[in-house]
């Protein structure tokens, strides 16, 4: 490909037709037109589904759209949000994406701290990877949120807040691994490593201080004892998030680099983790609320539980600890700490809101609506419409990563040339 | 002043006037599930023998409101006359209030898609220099008695020093302020409507415990603007 030099920068020029026609590029299209599709969902639930006041029902009687706003809150689903269990899928995809994504960059920067060799030549596609992964978390929360009022995070800032802090966060840690990529693209000029190394160093930082406030977020929210009663919660974070994101960093080695030493090294580091992933479970359900680990050890959520165990440790241990010379040992292992890890994430945050609330005299749990039965543990499935958005933030990742390899050659395929 | 209220639970009788009232005055979404208070229905036994437990409930205006302390733009504030109140129009929607509520309060306005919860009929009453809540208002029993704790002449506090009570989920630490009278001449039938666990209050023995959390929150209290 012909490559023009603004300010000192390769820009590939890439045509229209590649640009739509690119393999990775179709599959980034559709997964973004299932998120349109569960964006567009969510915005007439939100905004658009008919709701009604008393002031309402009072002032305009017989009013057709009235009449079915009665007939939604008496036989609908009762709006978006459930309020029992405010916090879902959204906050899963979330966590998972922003912690995974976020443990790539700290790898990365990391080994180009202590110059690992063999993390020199894919440390930019590995970075725009990590980069993807946050922009998917962010785009996930964004939908979660009312967009609408976001720009009082801005205007009227709580200090105090977890949630709140996580905003300056990215807005400092975000543009420094864009410029952490350029500088790794540009290695040429030693000043440029000079600056990097610094900026490797502040990610060092910004990265312990994101999972310590993601933390203390969970840690706020005081009713909910499976998140106040793990244990060092920000280590659960980091040995979950880096495990998957050495199995990611490992998948995209066996796709993207074909390098056996590579992906030999991350599925290394990722047995470690695991390992340690497995002992933290294990010594966090000493200390965790009885009535929520009942519910996941032994109630509704132990099928779950044991299956992420197993996802999770158990067979990416069995694969990994023999190390065994089979590629395809290595791939299934990285896909089972992927898709385990997503999975206790999720029994994370379902988990922290399966007691219910609603056990406010001790005497036995109560209905929240006439209509309800009496819950002893709370699960709602989440709309389509959150499915959509969750699954098609996939299509982020692949679209970012493609984009900034068509423009930029990122990946080390790219870099050889 | 210090608002709080008293629930002489017992003599609940389930007719919803008070979750009508409520809805009505503060025009609050339509929707079993969008309830500012409620009633909550408790089915037990002694001795084969069911009988119902009647609890009517809303948000505890606690003195130490864990709900405060996460909202990130400042949406739920400790406001003065120590109540919690909720400004819809900076609900980011985040859903952090509702997660750490220990009483489970607060629900989506999807009219406003902001949370909502009870203010002590802040808006529609206490403004206009009423003293009482439309549910109190509205009760043909007198389950409810809205009042100032500070004061210690006030109807409420002149209750609360007459008869014990309890609160909800004390292990939480969030100081509510919705105090249940147990029955003046019937204790063993009351405490079989609530935990065994649940520890029984004098008003001697809470007032420290409500100093306290007031001297930590109150810098934190703001005037509201309507």
């Amino acid at each position: 490909m012909e490559k023009n030099h603004p300010i000192n920068f390769h820009i590939n020029s890439v045509g229209i037709k590649t640009f739509l026609t690119d393999k990775m590029m179709i599959i980034a299209y559709l997964f973004l037109a299932l998120a349109a599709f569960g964006v567009i969902e969510m915005i007439y639930e939100r905004y658009f589904l008919l709701s009604a006041t008393a002031f309402d029902a009072g002032l305009n009687p017989g009013n057709r759209d009235v009449a079915n706003a009665m007939k939604e809150a008496v036989f609908g689903h009762g709006g978006e949000v459930k309020r029992e269990a405010p916090w879902s899928l959204y906050i899963v995809n979330y966590m998972y994406m922003i912690y995974v994504g976020s443990g790539i960059i700290f790898l990365v920067a990391m080994a180009e701290l202590f110059e690992v060799e063999i993390i020199v030549k894919p440390a930019a596609g590995f970075l725009t990877l990590g980069l993807g992964m946050l922009f998917a978390g962010l785009f996930t929360i964004m939908m979660d949120l009312n967009v609408l009022n976001v720009y009082w995070m801005i205007l009227s800032p709580q200090f105090g807040s977890g949630m709140w802090l996580m905003m300056p966060l990215y807005m400092v840690y975000i543009p420094l691994v864009i410029l952490e990529i350029y500088l790794i693209l540009n290695h040429q000029k030693e000043w440029i490593k000079k600056v990097a190394f610094m900026i490797i160093v502040v990610g060092v930082l910004v990265e312990f201080v994101e999972f310590y406030v993601q933390a203390k977020l969970f840690d706020m929210n005081s009713a909910r004892h499976l998140w106040t009663t793990y244990p060092i919660l920000p280590l659960y974070f980091m040995v979950s998030s880096f495990a998957a994101s050495l199995a990611i960093m490992g998948l995209y080695s066996y796709l993207m680099c074909k390098s056996a030493l590579l992906m030999h090294t991350l599925e290394r580091g990722a047995l470690y983790f695991v390992l340690a992933l497995g002992a933290y479970e294990a010594i966090a359900y000493l200390f965790i609320d009885r009535k929520w680990a009942e519910i996941i050890l032994f109630g509704d959520f132990k099928y779950y539980f044991y299956l992420y165990i197993l996802l999770a440790v158990i067979i990416p241990f069995i694969l990994l600890f023999k190390d065994y010379l089979n590629k395809y040992f290595k791939l299934i292992a990285s896909l089972s700490i992927i898709v385990g890890t997503f999975l206790g994430k999720a029994i994370f945050v379902y988990g922290g809101n399966a007691y219910p609330m609603s056990d406010r005299f001790g005497a036995g749990f109560e209905k929240y609506g006439e209509y309800e039965e009496v819950k002893e543990v709370i699960f709602f499935m989440p709309p389509w419409s959150e499915i959509a958005i969750v699954i098609g933030s996939l299509g982020i990742i692949l679209f970012i990563f493609r984009v900034a390899d068509l423009f930029f050659g990122v990946s080390v395929v790219e870099e050889k040339n | 002043m210090n608002y709080a209220m008293s629930l002489d639970y017992q003599s609940c009788i389930d007719c919803k006037a008070c979750e009508v009232a409520c809805k009505e005055e503060n025009g609050v979404q339509l929707g079993a599930d969008k309830q500012r208070i409620w009633v909550t229905q408790i089915e037990k036994s002694i001795f084969g023998q069911p009988f119902v437990a009647l609890h009517p409930s809303q948000c505890n205006h606690c003195l130490d409101a864990p709900c405060v302390d996460v909202c990130p733009t400042g949406s739920s504030y400790f406001a003065e006359g120590g109540i919690v109140m909720t400004d819809k129009d900076l609900c980011i929607l985040c859903k952090g209030c509702m997660e750490a509520c220990p009483y489970d309060a607060r629900f989506v306005d999807d009219t406003h898609v902001a949370v909502d919860k009870c203010s002590f009929c802040y808006e529609t009453r206490l403004v206009h220099g009423e003293v009482t809540t439309a549910c109190q208002a509205t009760c043909p029993t007198k389950v409810r008695l809205l009042g100032d704790i500070d004061d210690e002449e006030s109807d409420l506090v002149k209750m609360l020093k007459e008869r014990k009570f309890y609160v909800l989920k004390e292990e939480e630490k969030t100081v509510p302020k919705l105090f249940y009278l147990l029955p003046e001449h019937d204790d063993y039938y009351a405490m079989n409507s609530v935990d065994p666990s649940t520890t029984i209050y004098t008003w001697d023995t809470f007032k420290p415990i409500v100093e306290k959390a007031k001297a930590k929150r109150k810098p934190q209290w703001k005037k509201i603007i309507l």
